[in-house]
């Protein structure tokens, strides 16, 4: 088995990496993929803690480098899913723990073993970030509707640019998009982010409420049923894995028929 | 290898170990945060200072050195292994360490791992949830007593009260009954028999997230440990505060060890070769707890009771 090594990455800090790292997982791993996520945020461990893993988490990421377990043993599977899989960061260490060609190594032997390895970047663009991108072929860019987050995606997408050799592919999600304050425009849309970055659409994820409530829970929106978050994520899922889903209707609530008018004629997609 | 280590063992003092860091200044970091973050920690210990593989002239010895004395730190040995760190330290009257510094003690969990490769999805579970997992807090075992402590009368009460309401300055029996009160709480002080232990670890410090303390002995931390930090040690681990983060104690195959909390709270205990760990809920509210609780195993499994102190 070979699979595919995505790196998820934004430059900026809380744009919603790591949350959408486990949603992708999850969402992977209900179309019965095989999905291994790879925290490499050392020393601000946290996707364990949205899965809800944490108390399950033994050995980790720099255990395996520094060959203190096997792979497997580091591996923790998660409570709802058998085919998805979590290799955890070491909280008591940084991010000089471990390098490239470790990494490198790592992402090569995960690669055997799933069909996804999703690797949740740190953010900023030092050794950490350069580390998590040293064995990935694909990326994903998250970024919010405000300049600055762009900025700094605009910014990553260059440094991703440069290993076009390695990198082969990079889509963008746009998350915490809220339709109403764009068609106020107090926002920037979709087309106004894409316009800036020009890179491929991978999804839109709604500012939604019940993320926060899930990400408390451990439990990731895209395994349950009823949120629009969690079906924006499904539907990236369903993108890497190559079908064509259309973009979905992402219309505020309340709307006055000013409004209406105007996202008839251009819709805010999902 | 960590970046800094602080090993402590009952015969040898404490050993800071900054053998793992690459340069100068990044030695110099984590000295530096850890020499002052529990400066009160370092009185009357014995140190030594492990520099590992680093390269250092005689100036930079002389600020590590410098660093050390600022929290009435004076190592009585320091390990080197280059050449000119060496003759550094010698310039600067050191007395350099003989052989190999002192190690962390081995962990050994048990971790299954199955050969076969086409079934090892079961075996990555690294936690056997059937056999060894105890969830915490479902009702400990023990009731708590809820009885008055017996008070020694109205004569018990003066020594708390403020001085000048009770005792008249220029009266000389308020004097002798103090005396014998002092040779009463001596007696008592003699019927004691504490298991003498000469490696305990004292920590008056809250351990935040990614900090972690590791002790041959038993370990005592005045302050909270947080989520994300751990705390290890070969003896008993007690926290007076809360423990919420991971806790080691027995390291190396003492189920006998202990692990007490005023709040016990934790995401994983292990205690010699036991394994138990908090519900499957993320915890949002740390406010419900059980007051002062112990950890022990009990036929091959973690059990948490009330703190009874009758042992």
């Amino acid at each position: 088995m070979s699979g595919r090594v995505i790196v998820i990455t934004s430059g900026k800090g809380g744009v919603g990496k790591t949350t959408a790292s486990a949603n992708i997982g999850v969402a992977l791993a209900n179309t019965g993929a095989s999905v291994c996520l790879v925290d490499m945020d050392i020393g601000l461990r946290n996707l364990d803690i949205l899965m809800g893993l944490e108390n399950r988490v033994v050995y980790n990421l720099v255990d395996v480098v520094e060959e203190r377990c096997k792979l497997r043993q580091a591996l923790v599977k998660d409570k709802r899913m058998p085919n998805l899989n979590l290799l955890p960061a070491a909280q008591t260490r940084d991010k000089t723990a471990v390098d490239a060609d470790q990494m490198k190594k790592l992402c090569e032997e995960l690669k055997s073993m799933f069909d996804f390895v999703l690797i949740d970047s740190p953010a900023g663009i030092e050794s950490g970030f350069q580390n998590a991108i040293a064995g990935a072929e694909e990326a994903i860019v998250i970024t919010t509707p405000e300049m600055s987050a762009v900025r700094d995606a605009d910014r990553i997408i260059g440094l991703l640019e440069a290993r076009k050799d390695e990198i082969t592919q990079y889509r963008l999600v746009l998350n915490r998009l809220r339709p109403k304050m764009v068609a106020n425009a107090d926002m920037m849309g979709v087309d106004d982010v894409l316009e800036i970055l020009s890179i491929k659409l991978l999804g839109v994820v709604p500012e939604d409420e019940d993320i926060i409530i899930s990400t408390n829970k451990g439990e990731p929106v895209s395994g349950t049923d009823n949120t629009r978050s969690g079906l924006a994520f499904r539907n990236i899922a369903r993108r890497l894995r190559g079908e064509e889903v259309p973009f979905m209707d992402l219309e505020a609530k309340n709307d006055t028929w000013v409004t209406k008018i105007v996202n008839f004629f251009n819709p805010v997609r999902v | 290898m960590s970046k800094i280590a602080i090993i402590s063992q009952p015969d040898q003092g404490v050993l800071i170990d900054v053998g793992g860091c690459a340069s100068m200044q990044e030695a110099v970091s984590h000295l530096s945060s850890t020499l002052q973050v529990s400066s009160q920690f370092w009185k009357g210990v014995n140190v030594a200072l492990n520099l590992g593989d680093l390269e250092l002239t005689s100036t930079q010895v002389a600020h590590i050195l410098a660093l050390a004395k600022g929290v009435g730190v004076y190592p009585y040995q320091v390990f080197a292994q280059q050449p000119l760190t060496r003759g550094a330290l010698l310039e600067h009257g050191v007395i350099l360490g003989d052989g190999k510094p002192m190690t962390l003690p081995a962990m050994t969990i048990k971790v299954p791992e199955n050969p076969q490769e086409d079934e090892w999805v079961d075996e990555s579970v690294n936690i056997d949830e059937e056999s060894t997992v105890t969830v915490f807090y479902e009702p400990s075992e023990n009731q708590l007593i809820t009885e008055d402590v017996p008070s020694d009368g109205p004569e018990a009460q003066v020594d708390f009260a403020p001085k000048a309401e009770t005792s008249p300055p220029s009266t000389s029996s308020p004097k002798s009954e103090k005396t014998e009160k002092n040779s009463k709480s001596a007696k008592a002080k003699e019927k004691v028999e504490g298991s003498v232990h000469a490696g305990v670890m004292y920590l008056r410090q809250t351990l935040r997230s990614g900090q972690s303390v590791s002790h041959q002995g038993h370990l005592v931390i005045i302050g909270d440990v947080n989520p994300g930090a751990e705390v290890v040690a070969d003896g008993d681990i007690t926290v007076w505060g809360a423990l919420r983060g991971i806790a080691r104690a027995g390291v190396g195959g003492n189920n006998d060890a202990e692990i007490r909390a005023l709040r016990l709270q934790p995401i994983q205990i292990r205690i010699g070769e036991s394994f138990a760990r908090s519900p499957d809920k993320n915890r949002l509210h740390y406010d419900n707890h059980h007051g002062p609780e112990t950890a022990r195993v009990v036929d091959g499994k973690i059990k948490v009771f009330k703190f009874n102190p009758q042992f």
